[in-house]
């Protein structure tokens, strides 16, 4: 090797260790931006009221404290004693927690199984052709504020009004966990319909045919051959939809007011300041429901584009 | 033997088994599910809307009983295309998604390109980068609102750059209209950057890698094989991507309430916030309902033809894989 060559090849490869050193202080950048709300979040839930707002900002809390996951894991308020402002609220996050796990584990299964069978309908013996795929694609797309409006109306007035004319009994939807999961299993069937789509047409046809013609019956092979096949898909499709139903806050905060609250609702509740904003516990919450569904994203981090793209990305 | 004999008689079955036979028929069998998923959508959506249809044509506030409301004609939607709020708070719609999907896509293809690059350390660059699009959209409110303090570390990391352009350090994020509107763009882009990465991240991935190596071997500088081979195989993935974000930053309203409250004034005000406040503050039910019959029509064309986009590119990518 010539000295010239030598000379031009160690140029080149330091400006390829400068160009991946560049590359990789790019992104590094981009990760610190990600963490630092999530970062600051983290850090004033450890913070008693004195340090939540300061100048110049503490970076670190100064004396780490429980205080607030205490306030609101107690299941009374006056026994904490924490004589705080606002004690007057309810201020425990168990109600919302029960209500948020209620309705977006019912919701979500319901959506799973509707949707995974009508895919594979769609699929097998494509019901409904080419235009009811997109009209459940538009479903999705609508805003919801169109359907809420609507549906505050429908709960509200309609159905109290029908169940007392038909049935002699005034049942309402408004403000009910009924309510809140039957309108979630709707606006998440779409993405159920189209994610367990992708999946439901990786199972060769084949296979199901051959047990047909041993004389299998339809249910059997659906449950024996089918199942087991996109078993693992629906288990991606359903923390999907549950993550979706667990951030999901226009139509809950619509739809329901004293009695059933989730917990996005709970939250955008200390956030009107009435009497100063509680920024610790606010933070404490945030804390307590963004860890599963971030661990639930991690785990089907590899299908979420599917479900975002519906199917049509797949890799 | 007796099995058989089972199966010869269907006489002697019971409905039950009669029922099942009837349903595991194919052309029974395969409407059943579509029928059970039609019938959710008509009752949770379709009566809902011919209720909204009916109601937007009545005179009525919710502070007075459904029975008092009387047909007034066409006048909710007059009212809603005569009110300049309606109209402004449509602009500002489109006017924060244009800006914040125009930075996701900038922001998110660079970062899906470096990603694509790096050998060591990929997956946790992927995984944290994915993290932003999980956390629950009132968190990342609630978190920008305490990042947006006048006292906050924001204004604390901005510091020597205020300082040194002269500019007033504590900068009002929250308060002054300008800042405010940028404070809910940052918001979303900080959020919606990472799937607009994720998506240009699947279409890298999908590349085929014996095109690339071949214009490398017939001597192609780097921007050429970007712009001529890249760029056009990552066509589909771009344009899902512009699709899907942009229908969904039309649907702004989290970051809304939880930041600003449509504030200073009706500066941060988008159109679901709005009719929101219309409906739940001001009673307006049959003007609610009549914007959103008219949202609705105005949303639907531009659905159509995002879909029809869509549904070219994806018969364009099935194209490719089977070739």
């Amino acid at each position: 090797m010539t000295p010239g060559a030598a000379r031009s090849a160690a140029a080149a490869g330091s400006q390829r260790r400068r160009r991946a050193a560049l590359r990789h202080a790019v992104l590094i950048g981009w990760g610190a931006i990600i963490m630092f709300p999530i970062y600051w979040m983290l850090q004033t839930s450890f913070k008693d009221s004195g340090e939540w707002v300061t100048w110049p900002p503490n970076w670190l809390p100064e004396d780490p404290t429980l205080k607030n996951y205490e306030q609101i894991f107690t299941f009374d308020v006056q026994q904490a004693g924490v004589a705080r402002e606002a004690t007057e609220q309810p201020f425990n996050i168990w109600g919302s927690l029960l209500d948020s796990l209620l309705i977006c584990t019912i919701s979500s299964l319901i959506a799973l199984f509707m949707g995974t069978f009508l895919a594979y309908a769609i699929s097998r013996f494509n019901v409904g052709g080419t235009t009811f795929r997109h009209m459940v694609l538009m479903i999705r797309m609508i805003p919801p504020i169109v359907i809420a409006i609507p549906l505050l109306m429908y709960y509200a007035i309609m159905v109290p009004f029908a169940t007392e004319t038909l049935l002699d009994s005034r049942i309402s939807l408004f403000d009910t966990r009924t309510g809140v999961s039957m309108l979630y299993t709707t606006v998440t069937l779409p993405f159920v319909i189209w994610m367990m789509l992708s999946f439901i047409d990786e199972v060769p046809y084949t296979l199901e045919h051959a047990a047909r013609l041993m004389g299998a019956g339809r249910i059997y092979t659906l449950r024996r051959i089918v199942l087991p096949l996109v078993a693992s898909g629906m288990v991606v499709t359903f923390l999907f939809v549950f993550i979706l139903s667990w951030g999901e806050f226009l139509l809950a905060l619509t739809l329901t007011h004293p009695d059933v609250s989730t917990l996005p609702v709970l939250l955008n509740k200390f956030q009107s300041a009435s009497e100063g904003r509680l920024y610790g516990p606010q933070a404490a919450i945030g804390t307590v429901i963004t860890i599963p569904v971030v661990v639930m994203g991690i785990l089907i981090q590899k299908h979420l584009v599917k479900g975002f793209s519906f199917g049509m990305m797949r890799r | 033997m007796t099995a058989l004999s089972g199966t010869a008689t269907p006489a002697r079955r019971g409905p039950l088994a009669r029922l099942g036979a009837w349903l595991a028929q194919e052309r029974v069998f395969r409407w059943i599910p579509f029928a059970l998923v039609e019938g959710t959508f008509i009752l949770v959506i379709i009566i809902p809307f011919l209720l909204t249809i009916y109601i937007s044509f009545l005179r009525w506030r919710a502070n007075r009983p459904f029975e008092q409301a009387y047909l007034s004609g066409l006048r909710n939607y007059e009212a809603v295309l005569s009110d300049p709020g309606f109209w402004a708070a449509l602009g500002r719609t489109f006017y924060f998604a244009g800006f914040a999907v125009v930075f996701e896509l900038v922001i998110g293809f660079v970062l899906a390109m470096l990603v694509h690059r790096v050998v060591r350390g990929r997956r946790i660059y992927i995984t944290i980068f994915l993290i932003p699009m999980m956390v629950v959209p009132v968190v990342v409110g609630y978190n920008f609102s305490m990042i947006y303090i006048d006292h906050g570390p924001l204004n604390q990391l901005l510091l020597p750059l205020t300082t040194t352009l002269g500019i007033e350090p504590r900068i009002r994020w929250l308060s002054d209209p300008l800042a405010a509107q940028w404070a809910i763009i940052l918001a979303d882009v900080w959020q919606w950057t990472s799937l607009t990465f994720l998506i240009f991240l699947s279409g890298y991935s999908a590349l085929p890698p014996q095109l690339i190596n071949a214009a490398r071997v017939m001597g192609a500088s780097r921007w050429q094989i970007f712009w001529w081979v890249e760029f056009p195989l990552l066509k589909p993935a771009i344009v899902i991507a512009v699709v899907v974000r942009s229908m969904e930053a039309l649907k702004l309203f989290d970051p809304v309430v939880l930041l600003t409250f449509g504030g200073p004034g009706t500066s941060t005000q988008t159109v679901a916030y709005y009719l929101w406040e219309q409906v739940w503050q001001f009673n307006k039910f049959a003007f609610g309902a009549a914007a959103s019959m008219l949202l609705l029509i105005l949303f639907s064309a531009l659905i159509f033809t995002g879909i029809w986009l869509m549904m070219r590119e994806r018969t364009r990518l099935e194209r490719e894989r089977v070739s």
